[in-house]
């Protein structure tokens, strides 16, 4: 079957053009630090997955407390309990990948299955999925997580459930809006007419044709947002909790001894959660302006 | 210029004939800022229980009796007492000189023996929440003789009774309801007291603003203001110190202590509060219920390790239950050392064999446990000593859970649910003999404090007895056997009493710090002319 597809934009052939005038350059260096980010990510996950570390992350030396950077092969010293700092950093990365994966999918999901509805049919549904998204929305999120912690443990799980299910409505909203936009465009009414079933058009045409980049761009924005809760929950001691390294509690044990002069416990995490949330950002407004063909001026 | 620098001089010797005519006033006046690590809920001294709200009493309430330095009960709202041969009555003389509190331009009211068994039946009314009532259970009734004169009877004669008389009097007339007192009341926000300051106002940043009451009836304190600032954070505090936001900080986090103890500007001076630290075992645990076990792990411990690692040496180590600057504390007992081959040793008496993964199990079953931490404001430390703790048990083969929860939580399942293998946690005492509430079989269930379930009949009769004695010698040697014995059998591995250590600036003279109750010779602080500027 032929493909019907209709650009959101007026038709200006831009595909002879070279790649850097094509895209703007600003957005290119964007997409190719945030690529590197997230190589860098998965380097270090896998890393700590199979053990290639210089040392052992968890193995206290009372010896060597507050080492700083360069003694005795800690190349980035050593923490309160004479920890390498360096392997520690390497393995905090697992306490953010496959919970912050969760607390993704648990918003695109969700927001998939509240927008679809609400843009292809809006009326009396979109009014409805409106106020579900506004009450969810109307729940302070750290309010939230600190009763489920109560409730419960304070568990990086629970944590990224939460920030999942919060996430929920600004991704059916982003969704809904963008079908809405769509459905202006009367493509949608076009393939409808040409008898395709609705399964067809919603899951093919609209979703994977239309949403993909911004299904991508929120998840990436995603994992850079819940590193950052992560961080803000350690702060408060209810973050990943110790033995296990995540870089927010790295930064909060070690914030307690900055003043002292001993600065690399808390500043080589710190930079670490800087870099990666910029490139994570960066990466996904980057793919936003390519992708969605939103060219800076 | 020149006619300039004559003014000045001029100007400076007008200032020293004032000073010189104001002699006896050079001390009066001034404001001390005192950093404390929160803010209280309550101010009153019946509800509240905390530590940071029980300094503030100490500046706005008064007992009946005081202890002084040297810890002898000295008269305070009672200027003299006579005690039944009995040892059953107490009957105590009032200080006709004593008012309330009074904004400016009220008239004080006058202090009258109404108000003394008004507290009483306060403290000991079924609905009002405090700790201090089972510390009074030993008191039978009061009564009102006259105006200046009260008469306490006791159920039983009580060693020592005298100096527990030092509970504050509140004002019969400020509560608003006259029967029981919750945290609803007013009076808990706005407390009216006798004490040397004053509640002027609390600011909208929580700091707490306490004037000089000048109708003291030991005298007009000398400093004019103490202002309580809160700080959420205790590094702040100490930045807050050396950048003279504050004047003094009451308790200073060990990690600080070096860096104080370098600059000139301040003095540090210890004080010895009667508290330990120590890890408890949940005896319900048939694992943790063998003494050998027990033992076990307090000789796979570096105490001396964790003490100099972690508080830089600011402590003593401890060998048993009573808090070191007690009388009843047994030197005689040595505190358990450093043996992990011992620690090996015994748990191979109790029939446990290191397993392939390195943990000692016994009949399949692993030596593993959970250790429960409540996640705490200021949990530095307690964080090393808990992944310290971790490792040490891990060498001899101890796996060890180290299992964060909120600090409601937390309680609830330490307290009530008795939910847990091994908690960390310390006892703060004002009354250092006293350790029935811990370890007396009749003490366990749900919010008391023998929340270890510990069950020993030789224990509990011992208790008893040194409850009952009135000899104090006797008594000494009783919490002495007391002390060897829980020693030995470790419900508990006791680890080390702290220093604390209190900063506060040199402007600040003739200071006293009591080791419990902090403020009560505030009256007494002060800071010269000279050096008052805001």
């Amino acid at each position: 079957m032929k493909k019907y597809i209709q650009t959101t934009v007026d038709v200006v052939d831009y595909s002879s053009l070279p790649l850097v005038q094509k895209y703007a350059l600003a957005d290119l260096l964007y997409v190719a630090y945030g690529l590197l980010i997230v190589m860098l990510v998965l380097v270090s996950y896998f890393a700590g997955m199979f053990d290639m570390l210089p040392h052992d992350p968890q193995q206290i030396n009372m010896d060597l407390l507050m080492s700083p950077p360069g003694t005795d092969g800690h190349l980035l010293g050593t923490d309160f309990m004479g920890r390498d700092i360096l392997s520690r950093l390497i393995v905090g990365i697992q306490a953010y990948f496959l919970p912050g994966m969760l607390a993704i999918s648990i918003a695109l999901a969700g927001g998939v299955i509240l927008g679809v509805p609400a843009g292809y049919w809006g009326g009396r549904i979109a009014t409805c999925i409106t106020y579900i998204s506004n009450l969810v929305d109307s729940f302070p999120r750290m309010v939230l997580i600190l009763l489920v912690i109560a409730a419960f443990k304070p568990d990086i799980y629970y944590i990224m459930i939460v920030m999942g299910i919060t996430g929920v409505p600004a991704v059916a909203t982003a969704i809904s809006n963008k079908i809405y936009f769509l459905s202006q465009k009367n493509f949608i009414e076009a393939a409808r007419a040409l008898g395709l079933r609705r399964r067809v058009i919603i899951f093919k045409h609209i979703l994977w044709y239309n949403c993909r980049a911004l299904l991508i761009i929120q998840a990436t924005l995603g994992m850079g947002e819940a590193i950052l809760l992560e961080t803000s929950l350690s702060y408060l001691g209810f973050g990943v909790q110790e033995p296990v390294p995540s870089w927010g509690n790295m930064v909060q044990s070690g914030a307690n001894y900055f003043l002292q002069g001993n600065f690399w416990p808390s500043t080589a995490p710190a930079l670490a959660i800087l870099f990666t949330i910029l490139g994570f950002n960066l990466l996904g407004d980057g793919l936003n302006n390519i992708l969605e063909d939103r060219r800076g001026k | 210029m020149k006619q300039g620098v004559v003014i000045l001089m001029l100007a400076a010797g007008l200032l020293t004939a004032i000073t010189a005519a104001q002699a006896e006033d050079s001390r009066r006046g001034g404001v001390l800022n005192y950093g404390e690590y929160g803010r209280p809920a309550t101010l009153d001294p019946i509800t509240s229980n905390e530590m940071i709200a029980l300094r503030i009493s100490e500046l706005l309430f008064n007992g009946l009796v005081g202890i002084n330095e040297r810890q002898d009960v000295v008269p305070e709202l009672a200027q003299s007492w006579d005690i039944a041969k009995d040892g059953m009555t107490y009957t105590f003389h009032l200080r006709k000189d004593v008012t309330w509190h009074a904004k400016p331009g009220e008239t004080p009211m006058p202090f009258t023996a109404s108000d003394v068994v008004f507290t009483y039946n306060i403290m000991m009314n079924p609905k009002t929440i405090t700790p201090l009532k089972v510390r009074y259970e030993f008191i039978d009734k009061v009564e009102k003789i006259d105006d200046y004169t009260v008469r306490f009877t006791l159920k039983r004669p009580v060693l020592n009774a005298l100096a527990k008389f030092s509970f504050k009097i509140i004002p019969k007339f400020a509560l608003k309801n006259p029967l029981y007192l919750t945290r609803d009341d007013p009076f808990v926000q706005q407390p009216i007291g006798t004490g040397p300051y004053r509640l002027s106002k609390i600011t909208e940043d929580h700091e707490i603003v306490m004037v000089a009451n000048e109708h003291y009836f030991k005298g007009r304190p000398n400093i004019d203001e103490f202002v309580a600032k809160p700080f959420a954070d205790q590094n702040i505090l100490t930045q807050a110190l050396t950048f003279n936001a504050i004047d003094m900080i009451v308790l200073v986090n060990p990690r600080s202590i070096a860096e104080l103890q370098g600059d000139k500007r301040f003095i540090l001076q210890p004080y010895n509060a009667l508290s330990y630290s120590f890890f408890g075992y949940n005896l319900r645990n048939p694992l943790l219920a063998d003494k050998r076990v027990r033992q076990a792990f307090g000789y796979a411990l570096n105490r001396e390790e964790m003490l100099s690692s972690f508080f830089n040496n600011q402590g003593t180590i401890i060998s048993g239950p009573f808090a070191p600057g007690s009388w009843a504390y047994n030197l005689d007992v040595k505190p358990m050392p450093y043996d992990p081959k011992k620690a090996i040793a015994l748990l191979g008496d109790a029939g446990f064999k290191r397993g392939s993964d390195g943990i000692m199990q016994k009949d399949g079953k692993k030596l593993q446990m959970t250790l429960l931490v409540p996640i705490e404001k200021e949990s530095e430390s307690t964080k090393r000593v808990v992944l310290a703790f971790q490792n040490y048990l891990k060498n001899v083969g101890v796996g060890i859970k180290v299992e964060f929860k909120e600090w409601q939580a937390w309680k609830e399942d330490v307290f009530n649910e008795h939910h847990f293998d091994i908690v960390l946690a310390s006892w703060v005492f004002d009354d250092s003999a006293d350790i029935s509430s811990l370890f007396h079989s009749a003490e366990i269930g749900p919010w008391r404090n023998n929340f270890i379930g510990y069950s020993n009949p030789e224990v509990d009769s011992l208790i008893v007895e040194s409850k009952l004695t009135l000899d104090y010698e006797k008594r000494r040697t009783i919490n002495r056997k007391l002390h060897a014995l829980l020693a030995e059998e470790a419900p508990y591995t006791f680890l080390w009493t702290l220093t604390n250590y209190s900063a506060y600036h040199k402007k600040i003279h003739h200071v006293q710090i009591h080791p419990y109750k902090f403020f009560p010779f505030a009256n007494e602080w002060y800071i010269p002319l000279n050096q008052q500027k805001r």
